[in-house]
């Protein structure tokens, strides 16, 4: 079957600043790939270039069989089918839980009210959240604000799922929740492509786990070659400082 | 061991407590104001207020015209609202525009307008445009909705935008990545939010609206086109004693407008508060 994903030699620079120096990666159908990393390793910025929320400097993302690195692609159609999950969760606050996952289908997919709600109803129960419809989002906790912004984007009927660092904004006790969403949706089989920092859901969850620093790709594999036994120095020194932090000027 | 000494009261002056010295201070300031009160009461000839400012014979005159003037200052206020939300809120998406030259023209336009006085502005449309253009407003409100509205909208413009730049980026981007058109982003995320962030300048540009509506003197009116302040220029002329008090009446009748806007402001913003919250 054809890559969910493909992406080559993409670069992309904010001013002088390059942040990615040529990233080569496919996506596979179901596949659910990790990309971990040190902050500021531009990992955040490969994630927002494959739905165009950053414009590529140069390479080419297909995404869906849909080449949208054209400038004149209907990126709208495109991101229709691709979800996206941010750290910051981004609901619409002025609207209700409910309404939050109905109004792109309404306007989008231009959705009959009634269908709209049915859907949205049944996305926020997987979610875990069927009875929280009514109430608006500052009235949630930040783990089930961040669920409820899953159950929006699935309520498009993607095709492929982008988590930009879903829990980094969480307080300690509210992550599980969100990451057990997470991990039901890659056992339906859904394509997800997940910036994390959440080692424990890398090496469980995720089919293949990539490693970026300054811009590239450094090393890729299953998760238990990349976090169990990485071959590199820079990832033996990052998983080092995430998974022991006290106590990595020891190594 | 022991812990060095800090010397907590230096020997000296004995000072007031911080507490004790706001207690003083706050009884200066009562002092103060009711001097000033007392002094302007003693200071006022109450005899002669009583017949020029608060002469009941006249209030009585002017009564029959009063809710007219009333129903049309809030007539044109709010006609001059509606130009100048409309095209408040279309120069403020043209200056966030990405065509440079509709940025320009916004731009051009708010300068202009905020720039000359709102009675020039009146008088153009009374007297210029309508020679220039060969047209003729068949009603006051027209003209006076348009020349203010056009004034305000300028200081709208620049409310607006900035209320509309104030919603997060983030908002955009969630909306933009479900797949909706940057248009449909506007109306349906960005501009609602907006519209609360900028709700209590809004209210204020309508208290200033309904002040400015009395510049409609300088087109000549007749008596039901009266609003307030025209209407109490006209008493003034016209009783014999007193007419002054014309002036305290209509005070109140703008207060009667503008204080319950000032509410209707804080329950929409509690209101709408409670869930767009940010």
């Amino acid at each position: 079957m054809a890559a969910v994903v493909e992406i080559a030699q993409l670069r992309k620079s904010f001013g002088e600043r390059e942040v990615l120096k040529g990233i080569d990666l496919t996506v596979a159908p179901g596949e659910v790939v990790c990309v971990i990393g040190p902050s500021g390793s531009g990992k955040s910025t490969l994630l927002r270039c494959v739905n165009l929320l950053e414009q590529p400097t140069a390479g080419t993302v297909t995404v869906l069989g849909v080449e949208v690195t054209d400038p004149d692609v209907d990126i709208d159609r495109v991101r229709t089918h691709v979800g996206m999950v941010f750290q910051q969760f981004n609901l619409f606050p002025h609207r209700s839980v409910l309404e939050n996952c109905t109004m792109a289908q309404r306007k989008v997919l231009r959705r009959s009210q009634a269908e709209a709600e049915e859907v949205a109803r049944r996305n926020l129960e997987q979610v875990g959240l069927g009875d929280r419809a009514d109430s608006h989002p500052t009235q949630l906790s930040g783990g089930q604000q961040q669920r409820v912004a899953i159950a929006r984007a699935l309520s498009m009927d993607p095709a492929l799922m982008l988590f930009d660092e879903p829990t980094s904004a969480l307080d300690p006790e509210l992550v599980g929740d969100v990451l057990s969403v997470m991990r039901d949706l890659a056992e339906s089989g859904m394509t997800m492509l997940v910036v994390t920092h959440e080692m424990a859901f890398a090496r469980e969850v995720a089919d293949r786990v990539i490693f970026m620093d300054d811009g590239q790709i450094v090393e890729q594999g299953p998760p238990s070659q990349i976090i169990g036994e990485p071959r590199e120095e820079r990832t033996r020194t990052f998983l080092a400082r995430v998974l022991d932090p006290t106590h990595h000027h020891e190594a | 061991m022991t812990s060095p000494s800090v010397e907590v009261m230096p020997a000296g002056r004995a000072r007031m407590s911080p507490r004790k010295r706001a207690q003083y201070s706050r009884v200066v300031q009562y002092g103060v104001l009711a001097a000033v009160i007392v002094g302007v009461a003693l200071s006022t000839d109450w005899s002669n207020m009583r017949e020029q400012v608060f002469n009941l014979d006249a209030v009585r005159q002017m009564a029959p015209d009063i809710p007219q003037a009333f129903i049309n200052t809030v007539r044109y206020t709010f006609a001059a609202f509606a130009v100048a939300f409309a095209l408040g809120l279309v120069l403020a998406l043209m200056k966030l525009s990405s065509v440079r030259l509709y940025r320009v023209l916004a731009t051009g336009y708010v300068e202009f307008f905020r720039g000359v006085p709102a009675l020039l502005v009146v008088l153009a449309f009374a007297f210029i445009v309508p020679v220039a253009f060969q047209v003729k407003f068949d009603s006051v409100i027209v003209t006076i909705a348009l020349a203010l509205g056009m004034v305000s909208a300028a200081y709208l413009a620049e409310t607006l935008r900035a209320g509309l730049q104030a919603v997060p980026k983030g908002q955009v981007e969630a909306a933009r990545s479900l797949g909706m058109t940057s248009g449909q982003t506007m109306r349906g995320v960005v501009i609602p939010q907006a519209f609360r962030l900028v709700l209590p300048p809004i209210t204020n540009e309508i208290v200033l609206l309904t002040k400015d509506t009395s510049l409609v003197y300088v087109m000549g009116l007749s008596i039901p086109d009266y609003e307030l302040t025209r209407l109490a220029r006209y008493t003034l002329n016209n009783v014999a004693v007193g007419g002054l008090t014309a002036f305290v009446v209509v005070g109140i009748a703008y207060l009667m407008i503008t204080i319950p806007l000032g509410l209707l402001t804080r329950w929409l913003e509690r209101k709408t508060g409670a869930k767009g919250h940010i």
